[in-house]
């Protein structure tokens, strides 16, 4: 169809300002990251959008590196929390794909398991806080709390709908004939599917693995209640530092966010072809 | 799984429902795990006024046995109905205004323009943000010493340096300003989907037949969307009802309970004053509405989908 | 007025050229049909009449006024899609009314409309029953009462019967020309199928490769066809072309077709056009019009093979460019390697350049 010149000048416009909106608040955090202290303005009165003076200061002092001018020290670098997060977040994908994966194709070609596509949905639908308390408790009876593997656990549950539900529409959309055709040729169930389907699937797998890993890498609740103090993830730890001497560490609060939001950002546009999949169960595709 | 026939025992059919049944079962386990033992617990802590701090393990909670007392509780707590009306007055603000200007962006979208793919992804991104890291991201805009208030001065002419997180009314507006910022792009994404799926030359047809580009709109577009519509403001409603990283970072709850939402009173209750016996049968109610809400709604599509075939 | 001009009409899109300079005149209650095989340019051709695409070059008129700049939905053109895009989500009813609604009439003209159109096509009983999941031949009844509905002059039909059982075809077609017949419009109808072609169209406008190739009335594109193409493409199956060049012979000119001997003196007419031409030329006669003797005066060949398809029998003979087809009679004895020979009814024979392909003129039949 045919668009008119002035509708093109409006949508370009309408573009812009939507470009606009959503890149300020991105934008105003990096800058915030890189400003030194004295251009964290409290009163806003010399209030910069960028910063004089970039540096990395902020960056240093989560790491440990302590700026003199600032009085407070942290007890801790970010390193750790870095390191929970990664670790909770993969492991916790590896459990949800790996349970994920087996059970879509189980009802996928076989259909066995027929409970799950409703289980797994009212899982999803579930407030957290809702199931949190009895967790808290397991998990401290079975002395997971505060440790980086008993939160995978959990992320691997709560995540595993999505691992699910994503792998078994990739597994209806992959045409059964070169499996049939495997298992022609006297190849085991099991093998068709470890040599076979598996190997065929290495894209649609990756897509899903990055789709749930950003969801566990972006958890908060969750890391708030089960982590205390050994393994905090990223987001807990930023939002735990501050002090009441120099005010909001802002910078290095927004350096702090700036590393736990890139990484999802980065691995979500690559996958945004799936994202629609990933996010409405497969009831559409893109 | 298999059904065992009088006649033949299909060795291939027996095998593929055993490794069906061996594949399905880690998943499973971990339902279980997660919703039935958790969910006899929290019946059974509901029950009682049990909390962390009486010193005693949960399995001893019978001895502060307290019948339905909790759900009496609950329906006479005004906290609680005060969270929940917030969390309803968040969800009736937020969803229709990212329904809408989401709607509006996928029309936008819906031709081929040069920039297309660059200006998607970059559209898409708030949704990808740690919802946390946006929770901080909006705290920082919205101080009294901050961009907001500095753009706010520049178009008014006048220094202006509004409490934003420090006024009820205001904190409630800045955390739905946060939230449409960040859930925007997903009800975007969905919907452009739904757009595109629109046949095309349905729309040709109904142009020759004399309607323009709204009544194209109105009668063709939004009825074949209609299904999808649905799917995307469902998802924005439930997971908007849960609302909790962004806002606590951003006010935590505050000021007082101005932007405290359901997630956030339960939370509160969990972690400050522990007092877990009442937090179950809180999570209980929750549980048990929302499940009947589920079924409900599932029987619904799978009707409206039968019809539709 | 319901006449349509086409005037030296061209499409490009990007650097493919779809139609290259068209010009063609369609009457005023006229059924012309765009034939041709795909990709030729007949679909281009009409989605321009209708405003769907925008000419590269060239006008479209209709009667005087010419179209540019004219929007799709107001060219007064009613349009039946391939598939009928027929609103899915809509009862019959609503769909018929689709058109008089979004033009603002008033409910009661509306309902009276609509009730008209279903009489008309025998969809009264179907009126309250949704779209979706209606068969083909009921749709394409309601596609048809959807344009006609607004009375338009012009009626556009992109292979309306491509989605119909075989069965259902010859029916369909029947109801077509009598719909046509009736409302009394100017009619464009696009289809690859010759047959269709032949038996509804007043005139036919063969395209290929985005050229017009001929126009003409069906009679005289089986007749008289322009050009190799034509020949070939009209008629089933297609006219036999035997290379050779034109020689004098004690009877009159012939054709020298080499290994196949020579042919009979060509008629007159013909004969005086292509005397003293150099150069190969191609020789055309239809399978229709030509006999099968055992021996004797004609063209000699190998039959190769024999079709017997029920109303009739075509035998295959010879090989490469010698390769003929001959429609006889059941009964008629030909078999597979037998040698026979071909005698071609010389007053409807046909002359082509053969470099050029185009039909060296000289006579007209009929």
């Amino acid at each position: 169809m045919q668009r008119s010149i002035p509708f093109e000048i409006f949508r370009y416009a309408a573009i812009l300002a939507a470009l606009a909106l959503t890149l300020i608040p991105i934008l105003w955090t990096a800058s915030m990251a890189f400003k030194p202290i004295g251009e964290w303005s409290a009163t806003g009165v010399d209030l910069t959008w960028w910063p004089k003076e970039p540096t990395l200061s902020n960056f240093r002092f989560i790491f440990g590196q302590s700026d003199s001018s600032l009085i407070v020290a942290l007890d801790r670098t970010a390193m750790k929390p870095i390191l929970s997060s990664l670790l909770s977040a993969s492991f916790g994908t590896l459990i949800a794909m790996s349970a994920g994966t087996a059970a879509a194709y189980g009802l996928s070609r076989f259909g066995s398991g027929q409970n799950l596509p409703l289980a797994l949905t009212q899982l999803r639908l579930f407030p957290p806080m809702a199931v949190m308390i009895p967790v808290m408790i397991m998990w401290a009876f079975l002395n997971l709390t505060d440790t980086w593997w008993g939160l995978a656990l959990v992320y691997g549950i709560v995540t595993l709908p999505f691992a699910f539900w994503l792998m078994k529409t990739f597994f209806d959309d992959m045409p059964r004939e070169i499996e049939e055709a495997g298992l022609v040729e006297g190849c085991s169930r099991w093998r068709v599917f470890t040599k076979i389907t598996l190997p065929m699937m290495r894209a649609p797998l990756a897509s899903a693995a990055l789709f749930v890993f950003i969801l566990n890498w972006s958890d908060y609740l969750i890391a708030l209640l089960l982590t205390t103090r050994e393994w905090v993830t990223v987001p807990v730890y930023m939002a735990s530092l501050s002090s009441s001497m120099t005010g909001q560490l802002y910078g290095a609060k927004a350096a702090l966010g700036l590393i736990a939001a890139v990484p999802p950002v980065i691995m979500g546009i690559a996958i945004q072809r799936h994202l629609v999949r990933g996010l409405t169960f497969g009831a559409l595709k893109q | 799984m298999a059904a065992q026939t009088a006649e033949s025992h299909d060795p291939q059919r027996e095998e593929a429902a055993r490794l069906g049944f061996r594949l399905t079962l880690p998943a499973q386990i971990l339902v279980l795990f997660i919703a039935v033992f958790p969910l006899l617990m929290q019946l059974y802590i509901s029950l009682t006024d049990w909390s962390p701090l009486d010193g005693t393990g949960w399995w001893m909670a019978w001895e502060s046995w307290n019948d339905f007392f909790n759900y009496r509780d609950l329906v006479a707590d005004n906290r609680f109905w005060g969270a929940l009306w917030r969390t309803f007055l968040v969800m009736i603000v937020c969803v229709p205004v990212e329904f809408l200007l989401g709607l509006g962006l996928a029309t936008l979208f819906a031709d081929d323009f040069p920039g297309k793919r660059i200006f998607y992804s970059i559209l898409l991104m708030p949704m990808m943000v740690v919802p946390a890291v946006a929770g901080y991201m909006f705290f920082m805009l919205f101080q009294s010493g901050g961009p907001v208030n500095d753009v706010l001065s520049t178009l008014l002419g006048t220094r202006v340096a509004i409490a934003w997180l420090s006024d009820p009314t205001l904190a409630l507006v800045a955390v739905m300003i946060a939230d449409i910022w960040q859930w925007t792009p997903l009800m975007f994404l969905i919907l452009l989907a739904g757009l595109v799926g629109v046949p095309q030359d349905q729309i040709k047809a109904a142009t020759l037949l004399g309607a323009n580009p709204w009544q194209r709109f109105v009668t063709i577009v939004l009825p074949k969307m209609k299904t999808i519509i649905i799917i995307a403001l469902a998802i924005r409603v439930i997971e908007n009802f849960k609302i909790f990283d962004t806002l606590y970072i951003m006010t935590g709850g505050g000021p007082g309970v101005a932007t405290e939402t359901i997630s956030v009173y339960i939370y509160k209750l969990t972690t400050q004053d522990l007092i877990w016996g009442y937090v179950a049968a809180i999570a209980l109610a929750i549980l048990i509405v929302l499940s009947i809400a589920t079924v409900f709604a599932m029987k619904r599509m799978a009707a409206a989908r039968e019809v539709r075939v | 007025m319901s006449e349509i001009h086409l005037r030296s009409l061209v499409k490009k899109f990007g650097n493919f050229t779809a139609l290259k300079s068209m010009d063609l005149r369609i009457g005023d209650g006229e059924f012309m049909a765009l034939l041709g095989p795909s990709g030729c340019g007949k679909s281009t051709t009409m989605n321009m009449i209708a405003g769907m695409e925008v000419p590269t070059e060239g006008n479209i008129l209709f009667g005087e006024r010419d179209m540019a700049g004219v929007p799709m939905g107001r060219r007064g053109v009613g349009f039946v899609f391939q598939n009928y895009a027929i609103f899915t989500h809509m009862t019959v009813r609503q769909n018929l009314a689709y058109g008089p609604k979004m033009h603002g009439r008033p409910p009661a003209e509306i309902d009276k409309r609509v009730g008209a159109i279903a009489e008309l096509l025998q969809l009264t009983p179907l009126l309250d029953r949704r779209a979706a999941g209606l068969s083909v031949n009921i749709l394409q009844r309601v596609a048809i009462g959807r344009s006609a509905i607004l009375e338009p002059a012009i009626f556009l039909l992109d292979e309306p019967l491509s989605n119909v059982d075989a069965a259902f075809r010859a029916v369909m077609r029947t109801e077509l020309k009598h719909l046509q017949r009736q409302f009394r419009q100017t009619m464009v109808y696009v289809t690859h199928d010759q047959l269709e072609a032949m038996t509804m169209a007043d005139r036919i406008a063969v395209m290929d490769h985005g050229v017009l190739q001929q126009v003409g009335t069906p009679i005289e594109v089986y007749n008289n066809p322009a050009n190799v193409f034509v020949a070939k493409f009209i008629g089933s199956p297609g006219m036999n072309l035997l290379p050779g060049r034109p020689a004098e012979s004690d009877r009159g000119l012939v054709v020298d077709l080499g290994p196949l001997g020579v042919t009979a003196p060509l008629p007159d007419r013909l004969a005086s056009t292509l005397r003293g031409r150099p150069g190969e030329v191609l020789f055309g006669f239809r399978p229709e019009q030509a006999m099968l003797a055992a021996e004797g005066r004609g063209i000699a060949a190998p039959v190769t093979a024999v079709e017997r398809i029920g109303a009739r029998t075509i035998v295959h003979l010879g090989q490469g460019e010698m390769a003929m087809k001959v429609v006889v009679e059941n009964d008629q004895h030909a078999s597979f390697g037998a040698s026979a020979t071909v005698v071609p009814n010389m007053e409807a024979v046909r002359v082509f350049d053969r470099v050029s392909g185009a039909a060296i003129a000289g006579s007209t039949y009929g």
